[in-house]
């Protein structure tokens, strides 16, 4: 589903936020710290704070159906990930280089817009969680008429 | 502890992007960036709905929505349930929204491409604060909210200098750099209608290298264009993520990268602004000018400022008309240059120059009729009214060797064919010393009373004249 050119944009540390919902169909969100494409692209794996992840846990395990969406600030190029709840655990100690490079690189992309690190001093970003989902599709993203197309 | 909306306004800047959650009627959760979240009472906030995408057939499904708005000033990021209620395509909220979009595109250079559908209202169900995103304990992105910036002390000191103006160009002059010192805004320029309809012009600048007097812009171009054709003042934070976000619709993300945001960025104005507030200079309705500032800070104007600002405006665009009136009363007292004068002048001009006012060698200044422009040496000066007054200036000095001249005498010029009502003539003088001072040192208009100048040429010129 998701092709390496497509993983490396998804993997590059950019803006990352994760959709759910409960029964009553409201939506739920968290902001990512970092994700990862395995599975040849069948699957991805979502880094969320745990004290992020505690308000998704419960639709998550309800329904399953999650919503990824990515945003890279320097030039808007944004894709949203589909998917199905497969698991989740906590993220290990051998990941965490892994969630600090990414969220590194994410600041980093704020600061390019004009946005300084500092404004994110305390934002939260371990301990983290890794919720694995399956798949299902992937849409264009980025801002414009074409945004909703559906790429995989 | 209960959090209002309207304590979040600084959240509404659009500087941070905000996100979107919604889910369809089948149960999918969708999840979108957006441009910007406007607020629009202690209940309600409304998005723009620009096109039929997934969010917005979600919501058409299913009125529930979540929306994350981050706090540029500390970072703190709020969550807040919504539930749509109705679209609106007119009204001042509508007008807000699509007026901040074209001024973005407009900067870009793509006015009238994107188009606002409409404003969709949403009922604010709940405001919390995102754990995972809590308050910086450290600098924040702008210290000015802290700072108010428009204490009565700095309207004062502002108000003192206007008043010690005596003159247009004292006040102009004044404005700006009472801008910079009461306030800090560093970066300023006001523009005033030329004589050709819907066209403005630089007429006074702080802040940006020398030359950009007599840039002109055209109603709807960049963000003085926009406020002079909406009448209305705008406010844009973030305009780098904002012209991102255009240019990305535009290019459908073709990975536009920053360094072609440069070439589309046009004088005068900042290589990098950020922030952006333009005000309409207004008297009874009539458009005096627009007072335009810029900060490379990306969220420098707080919605106070933008109120403060207006309403200073007002002030500022009184104080400009009554001084271009004053200049104009005062005309009438004096007196046209006589003949004897004249003769007297063409004594004291030597061949190099006037006044012991002597730079450099021969200019060659061309009039081209069809445009109404002059060149010197090639290089544009000015068009238009102003171009029109010097070139009669330099052939009546030419013809007699005549040197002082009366504002009336101007007026009274038919071959001018000024308006008899607001022809602003004091600002085009303004304007085209400015030019010369730029351009054309060795040519001056220098005032010698009010309502009486000269025109010193500082070295031998040529005059020609083309269709």
């Amino acid at each position: 589903m998701i092709d390496p050119e497509l993983a490396a944009f998804l993997e590059q540390g950019i803006g990352i936020h994760i959709g759910t919902r409960n029964d009553q169909l409201h939506p739920n969100g968290a902001r990512a710290v970092a994700a990862k494409v395995e599975g040849a692209g069948s699957h991805l794996v979502v880094y969320v704070a745990e004290i992020a992840a505690a308000r998704l846990r419960a639709d998550l395990e309800s329904n399953g159906q999650a919503a990824v969406v990515f945003g890279r600030p320097e030039d808007e190029r944004s894709c949203q990930v589909k998917g199905v709840f497969v698991d989740s655990r906590s993220a290990t100690e051998n990941e965490h280089p892994l969630l600090q490079k990414q969220w590194d690189g994410f600041l980093g992309q704020l600061e390019m817009i004009g946005i300084p690190r500092v404004s994110a001093t305390n934002w939260i970003t371990w301990p983290a969680v890794a919720i694995r989902l399956k798949v299902t599709t992937v849409f264009e993203q980025t801002p414009g008429p074409q945004a909703g197309a559906q790429i995989a | 502890m209960t959090v209002t909306l309207e304590s979040l306004t600084t959240c509404f800047q659009g500087l941070i992007p905000s996100l979107f959650f919604t889910c369809s009627s089948d149960g999918i959760p969708n999840a979108a960036y957006l441009s910007h979240v406007e607020y629009v009472d202690r209940e309600h906030v409304a998005l723009s709905f620009q096109f039929f995408n997934k969010s917005r057939r979600n919501i058409g499904e299913n009125p529930n929505a979540l929306v994350f708005v981050p706090d540029p000033d500390t970072g703190q990021g709020w969550s807040l349930r919504l539930k749509y209620m109705r679209s609106e395509t007119e009204g001042p909220v509508f007008d807000r929204m699509a007026l901040r979009i074209e001024a973005i595109a407009s900067y870009c250079g793509l006015k009238g491409i994107f188009k606002l559908r409409a404003a969709d209202i949403y009922r604010v169900a709940s405001v919390e604060a995102l754990p995972e995103s809590p308050a910086s304990d450290r600098t924040l992105i702008t210290p000015s909210k802290l700072d108010p910036i428009f204490t009565v002390k700095a309207l004062q000191d502002l108000s003192a200098r206007i008043q010690r103006a005596d003159s247009l160009e004292a006040l102009v002059d004044s404005i700006l750099e009472g801008l910079e010192e009461s306030f800090g805004f560093k970066n300023s320029y006001i523009l005033i209608p030329t004589d050709q309809e819907g066209v403005l012009v630089t007429m006074a600048t702080r802040g940006y290298a020398a030359g950009s007097v007599g840039a002109e812009v055209r109603y709807g171009e960049g963000i003085g264009g926009m406020v002079a054709e909406a009448r209305k003042p705008i406010r844009i934070s973030g305009l780098l993520r904002g012209m991102l976000y255009a240019l990305a619709m535009h290019r459908a993300g073709r990975e536009p990268h920053l360094t072609r945001l440069a070439r589309q960025i046009p004088v005068p104005g900042l290589s990098n602004p950020e922030s952006q507030l333009g005000v309409p200079l207004l008297v009874r309705g009539d458009l005096v000018g627009v007072l335009c500032l810029e900060s490379e800070v990306p969220y420098r104007f707080h919605e106070e400022d933008k109120a403060s600002i207006e309403l200073l405006g007002g002030y500022l665009a009184i104080a400009i008309q009554n001084m271009q009136w004053q200049e104009r009363a005062a005309d009438a007292g004096v007196e046209t240059v006589p003949a004897q004068k004249d003769a007297e002048n063409v004594a004291d001009t030597s061949p190099g120059g006037t006044n012991g006012h002597e730079l450099g060698g021969e200019h060659k200044l061309v009039y081209y009729g069809a445009d109404e422009c002059i060149l010197v040496d090639g290089e544009y000066l000015i068009r238009g009214l102003p171009a029109k007054i010097l070139w009669r200036l330099l052939s009546i000095r030419q013809a007699t060797g005549r040197e002082e001249f009366t504002n009336r005498e101007l007026r009274l010029d038919k071959s001018l064919n000024l308006p008899e009502w607001k022809d602003n003539l004091e600002s085009r003088l303004l304007l085209l010393r400015r030019r010369l001072e730029q351009k054309c040192p060795a040519v001056r208009l220098t005032p010698r009373c009010r309502g009486r100048f000269a025109i010193e040429v500082g070295c031998p010129v040529t005059l020609n004249v083309q269709p």
